[in-house]
């Protein structure tokens, strides 16, 4: 198993101009979650642009299906990202999810306005907004995002108390 | 805003926005007692850089003990 390279990937994405968004577990630890998360998860425009740039960016690391048996003909190009939607990869940097579309967040464009820019590496990238984040993961209904959820509601009362907000 | 509060077993007292959809689920405010919130105190105090950093560290570790040869020595 590789160590996934979070700078790594996310660099990798960056350089190339790839529009993206973070969402899932590394979205949760920019806004201060303790829990840790082992793959990368991105929304990412489908527009042919970026997939383009996608690819670009990605195909030198070796993306293949995660968990798949060794030898199946995956190609990572733009007719294979045109045919799927969410793709759960694993590289040469370490698990990468691309994600086309979230339940209760729909694609990159839905997410856009939720989005917030944050400053990392020396570069800058979109990652979910926290109230973005808790209304995605309240739509997924997973029984093991429970406890997320608990811990992404009290990160949003701390940071309101930081912003000075009152909390009565 | 209008909010709501939810009172946790540790005596937090959590408000929540009445928005549509915004409520917190019960289910979840059971969770909120567990919620270790002196940690999450001190990942605020770092920059979103700091905290992908942390996890780095914690996942390139993790990695290398799942890795770590196993002796069969006592």
């Amino acid at each position: 198993m590789t160590a996934t390279d979070f700078e790594g990937l996310l660099r990798r994405l960056v350089d190339e101009g790839v529009e993206f968004i973070i969402v899932g577990g590394v979205a949760a630890v920019v806004h201060g979650s303790a829990r840790a998360t082992f793959d990368l998860d991105v929304v990412y425009s489908r527009t042919p642009d970026n997939l383009r740039r996608l690819v670009a960016s990605l195909a030198a690391i070796r993306p293949y299906l995660r968990g798949a048996p060794p030898g199946l003909p995956f190609s990572f190009d733009i007719a294979t990202l045109q045919r799927g939607l969410n793709f759960t990869l694993t590289t040469d940097m370490g698990d990468l999810d691309l994600l086309g579309d979230i339940i209760g967040g729909g694609g990159y464009e839905d997410l856009l306005p939720f989005a917030e820019t944050i400053a990392v590496f020396g570069f800058r990238c979109r990652c979910i907004g926290l109230a973005k984040l808790i209304a995605v993961k309240r739509a997924a209904g997973r029984p093991k995002d429970n406890e997320i959820l608990a811990e992404l509601e009290t990160l949003r009362q701390e940071r309101d108390r930081l912003n000075g907000r009152s909390e009565s | 805003m209008s909010t709501h509060a939810v009172r946790t077993a540790r005596g937090y007292t959590v408000h929540m926005a009445n928005e549509a959809g915004s409520q917190i689920d019960p289910v979840v405010a059971a969770y909120l007692k567990d919620v270790d919130r002196t940690l999450l105190r001190e990942n605020l105090k770092l920059t979103p850089e700091e905290r992908i950093r942390k996890l780095q560290d914690f996942v390139r570790a993790a990695v290398a003990l799942r890795e770590a040869p196993r002796s069969t020595d006592r």
